[in-house]
């Protein structure tokens, strides 16, 4: 299967501190790879290299086909909004737009907004009945399912997701898991999720644990 | 999709919109303001300037000696820029011998008005004289009022020992008129030299009827500029007639000369500058104050942005991170900040109005009418104050890093 992440020496300094260290790592079309480490492991800082949110200070990162570093700032924005979805742990919703508006913003920097479209996407995470009211009117769990609405709502071909169930109870955490394997299931999208959680990590494909910022163990969950 | 990220941003966060809004509103209103007044100052502050005197004098033209004639005088209330003329004197000069209690002496002998009320047909009643012209003088006594009353220098006065109330006998070409001093006039000037007569008698006396030596004439102008001081007679068509269409001294003199004939008509320079410089002046300490008041609107909004940046940084990194780039970001924050401006000018424009109202009421006990072009002006001062104060919050705004700002 074509790889949609490959990355050679990757690395990433602060000044003299190490976030990540030479990393190697290929992620094929339509699989599901966790990310698991302590805090400071380096977990985070490789998400946002494949988001385009960062720049590597060392090696190369490819995210289908595109060199990632030879970006421009606008470039990696244009990269940012057809090629990615993120979904964050603390959600990350405009207060004062309606959920419907929230997913409706993404579609607006991706390219025309559709209503009945975001409606769709609000409606497959089930939040059909929840499209006027703003993120302050929902529970942390409806929140998250926006934010998955909004990460989905462009067609990306990769899903990043920072702890996104790290401000869940369990019950949510399964609803949003569950929510997450039927959506990859139909439209074959790729994730990376960073968790702390072993049980979240069980619902992926692969795991890797990273540690100071080097890979430091992988295992295969199920094939791909 | 803006316009309801817009609507959204305005109704769910009126605090900082208000403030920004507030700041836009001052800053225009004040600039309204500033504007709607300065054409009412100018004009006011050109009639307080009319006391420095006449700022044109019209002579004989080379060659026709003592050919100014009184029957042209009502011409000068009649050419194109009669409304700007506040006020005219003619006069008439002979030596003659002056007799007196105290010694007989040979000096100047002006015929004027004193303050004539002149008549042409067409136009409103206007009264004409030294009055008028030189409002400066300090006059101890009063005006002549009648024929055979005159007013008398501070310096011939005091030489042939008069006083309101003496009789000085003048003598020319064999004939005597018999005046009674009514006034003594200190001017600091030749004047204090001259005894000043009612105009018929003095050109019965010199044997003069209807002539004149000179008319000083007293008009309202606008400062003199570089295109003011080009040589009419090397001017275009349309040069020329724009020249001869501004209120320039020399322009305004110019219709004067062509009204009045045999006559040759030049501003008194040191009155005219003085003016032109007084009143550049003053309109510059308005645009001045005009920036100054901008320019702190400019401020404010900037601050109340920068403010507002700060707690809307997630928002922008959230945008940025959904894929907006530094085009996209900015046409939200700019078409914020035009939709607070445009509102700000309106509101802006509706209290510098009233400002000037006030002011022109306080100050210059007048009403004072906002031309229509202050309304465009207002928008853009607004539109100028906003985009100035909002340069240095957007640049931070796009300078935010989504990485840094929704970490954790």
């Amino acid at each position: 299967m074509a790889a949609i992440i490959e990355t050679s020496g990757l690395t990433r300094s602060y000044g003299d501190i190490c976030a990540l260290k030479p990393l190697d790592l290929c992620v094929p079309e339509g699989e599901w790879l966790t990310v698991m480490g302590h805090s400071g492991s380096g977990k985070s800082t490789l998400l946002n290299l494949l988001g385009g949110l960062d720049r590597p200070t060392g090696g190369s990162i490819q995210v289908r086909g595109t060199d990632l570093a030879s970006l421009s700032e606008d470039g990696l924005a244009r990269f940012r909004r057809d090629c990615v979805g993120i979904i964050f742990q603390q959600h990350h919703l405009i207060p004062y737009l309606t959920a419907l508006e929230n997913v409706m913003m993404s579609q607006y920097f991706h390219s025309v907004p559709d209503e009945a479209e975001a409606r769709h996407a609000l409606e497959r995470v089930g939040l059909g009945h929840r499209l006027k009211n703003r993120p302050g009117e929902l529970s942390g769990g409806e929140q998250q399912r926006v934010c998955i609405a909004r990460a989905i709502i462009n067609s990306p071909r990769l899903l990043l997701g920072d702890e996104p169930t790290g401000n869940l109870d369990h019950k949510s955490t399964t609803m949003v898991m569950e929510l997450l394997r039927e959506l990859r299931d139909e439209d074959r999208f790729s994730i990376v999720m960073v968790t702390h959680n072993q049980e979240v990590a069980a619902w992926g494909d692969r795991t890797i644990h990273m540690d100071d910022g080097c890979l430091v163990r992988e295992e295969r969950i199920k094939a791909c | 999709m803006l316009i309801r990220i817009l609507k959204s941003s305005f109704l769910k966060r009126p605090k900082p919109v208000l403030l920004v809004l507030l700041s836009i509103v001052m800053g225009s209103a004040v600039a309204t303001a500033f504007l709607g007044i300065s054409g009412e100052l100018s004009h006011k502050m050109a009639l307080e300037l009319r006391s420095y005197g006449a700022n044109i004098v019209l002579e004989p033209a080379a060659g026709e000696a003592g050919a100014l004639k009184s029957d042209d005088l009502p011409k000068i209330k009649t050419i194109f820029w009669k409304h700007n003329i506040v006020g005219f004197a003619p006069y008439l000069f002979g030596q003659v011998d002056f007799a007196s209690a105290a010694g007989r002496q040979r000096a100047v002998l002006a015929g004027t008005w004193f303050g004539r009320p002149l008549q042409v047909p067409g136009e409103p009643d206007s009264i004409q004289g030294v009055k008028v012209t030189a409002p400066w003088w300090e006059l101890d006594g009063r005006w002549p009022e009648t024929p055979d009353e005159a007013v008398i220098g501070a310096a011939l006065a005091k030489r042939l020992k008069l006083a309101p109330g003496s009789d000085i006998v003048a003598t020319a070409a064999g004939k005597e008129r018999r005046f009674r001093i009514v006034g003594v006039a200190s001017t600091g000037g030749f004047e204090e030299e001259q005894l000043f007569a009612p105009l018929a008698e003095v050109q019965a006396l010199l044997n003069k009827p209807g002539q004149l030596s000179r008319v000083l004439v007293s008009a309202l102008t606008v400062p003199m500029d570089d295109f003011g001081r080009k040589d009419p007679s090397r001017m275009t068509r349309e040069e020329y007639e724009k020249w001869y269409c501004t209120a320039y001294v020399t322009s305004v003199a110019k219709g004067v000369e062509e009204a009045m004939s045999g006559s040759r008509a030049k501003p008194i320079w040191q009155i005219a500058s003085a003016e032109g410089a007084l009143l550049k002046k003053l309109e510059s300490l308005m645009l001045l104050l005009t920036g100054l008041a901008l320019f702190s609107a400019a401020c404010a909004v900037s601050s109340s942005l920068m403010a507002a940046m700060a707690k809307r940084s997630p928002e922008i990194a959230l945008m940025k991170t959904m894929g907006a780039d530094r085009l996209q970001i900015a046409a939200i924050f700019l078409g914020e900040t035009l939709v607070i401006s445009v509102i700000g000018g309106l509101f802006g424009y509706l209290a510098g109005d009233r400002l000037a109202v006030v002011i022109s009421r306080t100050v210059f006990n007048s009403t004072v009418t906002s031309p229509l072009w202050l309304f465009p002006t207002a928008i853009g001062a607004a539109l100028v104050v906003a985009l100035a104060g909002s340069a240095a919050p957007l640049k931070r705004a796009l300078a935010i890093e989504p990485v840094r700002v929704l970490k954790g």
